[in-house]
């Protein structure tokens, strides 16, 4: 697929025109994958903004050889788990916000079942370690396979099977409270 | 420097949980002791004498969540079996250890479901974005137009930009790195890379593309050129190269 990354080496080259077809071909996935490492939508918003900016700066050094897609998948999740280590290490239930209401359920006691099993997730993914959340969202929610997943976080390949693991180990002994 | 909320929560086996999450460098280091492996650490036995890890693993390998149907699992070298393993669905332990999984997969699910698609929000982010990308600029350098004597100049961003269209307005053609430079005050050197469609007779298109960046030289941009260079660095099917 020669449209990435002819457009990011443009955009390396001072394309800011190049660049902003990256930004709206990316940047849902983008949002949706820091809203999913950050639990906010509001924090999320603003750590694509900065990661897409830093993604910009950086450009003039983008290696031809390199995956676009990779490289910015890389660059959001370090920015979020920037954000998360920083954070408070005890994480305060109430501050995971409310999902939105499921709105294809066809009954009122399926959407709200539906609507417990959302919010428990989110609240069981609130008590993972930044890196176990990076690691499970990118496998479980990107679809991404370990070895991608060890290039994006920058770790091993049996580092990332460990946090997959303890991240599934944690969320379904948390998830089973609800059941 | 362990951020697992619930570190009290009874953890079966031998660290498992979430405490060996400790450092940035990617090393666990499980219970304590340096030379432990993940495999070790992460040591959780089902009563049937599974691996709890290796029948997870099992889970990435199906294409679907299992049904009632044989999973057909690849599994590591690991625990002493291989490729398909009925165990796995007769065994009630590891079969309930996936049906874990699969609940927890149908949560991902239903959260997906209601997770805000928000092209708004993406235009928005795009227009903030932008708004300070167009702050930062990259224009390059100056390169001199018209006469010796002119004082006017165009920016290699602004010329590459004209150069790139002028090459893209042949069908099958997406331009990529346009790098000119100048030859100390006299003609430029226009090094043109671009990507083009497979059922294209490329000596004959690189011809086209050098005809079409030298008349946009020429009419559009008012540059002298000495020399253009147009390398295929990329073949695409398709009509128009939307890649």
């Amino acid at each position: 697929m020669p449209g990435d990354n002819l457009l990011a080496v443009r955009a390396g080259e001072g394309d800011e025109e190049a660049f902003e077809q990256l930004v709206r071909a990316h940047g849902p996935v983008m949002l949706q994958l820091a809203t999913r490492l950050l639990g906010s939508r509001t924090e999320a918003e603003d750590a694509v903004q900065d990661a897409f900016v830093s993604a910009w700066r950086k450009l003039p050094e983008f290696r031809r050889d390199a995956e676009f897609k990779t490289w910015i998948y890389r660059i959001v999740t370090n920015r979020c788990l920037n954000q998360l280590r920083a954070r408070r290490p005890a994480t305060d239930l109430d501050s995971v916000p409310e999902p939105a209401a499921p709105e294809h359920e066809s009954s009122p006691a399926r959407a709200a079942e539906s609507h417990a099993a959302v919010r428990a997730l989110a609240v069981a993914m609130a008590g993972l370690s930044p890196e176990q959340r990076a690691c499970w969202v990118l496998r479980e929610w990107h679809g991404m396979s370990y070895e991608n997943i060890a290039e994006t976080v920058g770790i091993s390949l049996v580092a990332v099977r460990g946090r997959v693991f303890r991240a599934r180990r944690y969320l379904t002994e948390a998830m089973s409270a609800w059941r | 420097m362990a951020l697992n909320a619930h570190p009290d929560r009874p953890g079966p086996g031998n660290g498992v949980g979430g405490e060996g999450e400790s450092d940035e460098t990617g090393i666990e280091t499980g219970a304590g002791t340096g030379t432990g492996t993940d495999i070790e650490t992460d040591s959780e036995l089902l009563p049937c004498g599974r691996e709890l890890s290796v029948v997870w693993e099992a889970w990435d390998a199906l294409e679907s969540p299992p049904g009632a149907g044989a999973l057909q699992v690849t599994a590591p070298d690991v625990a002493g079996w291989h490729v398909s393993d009925p165990h796995l669905v007769e065994c009630p332990y590891c079969s309930a250890a996936l049906a874990d999984l699969a609940s927890l997969s149908a949560a991902v699910e239903r959260t997906r479901a209601v997770e805000p698609p928000g092209p708004a929000e993406v235009s928005d982010l795009t227009a903030r974005v932008m708004d300070i990308v167009r702050l930062e600029l990259r224009p390059g350098r100056p390169l001199p137009l018209g006469e010796p004597d002119d004082d006017l100049w165009i920016v290699e961003a602004a010329a590459a930009r004209a150069f790139r269209a002028a090459a893209e307005s042949l069908p099958g053609v997406r331009a990529g790195s346009c790098r000119v430079s100048p030859r100390e005050r006299g003609p430029v050197h226009v090094r043109l890379e671009v990507a083009a469609g497979v059922h294209l007779n490329l000596p004959e298109l690189a011809e086209e593309i050098r005809a079409r960046v030298a008349e946009s030289a020429r009419d559009a941009i008012g540059i002298e050129v000495e020399s253009i260079d147009v390398l295929v660095v990329d073949l695409f099917d398709g009509e128009e190269g939307d890649g």
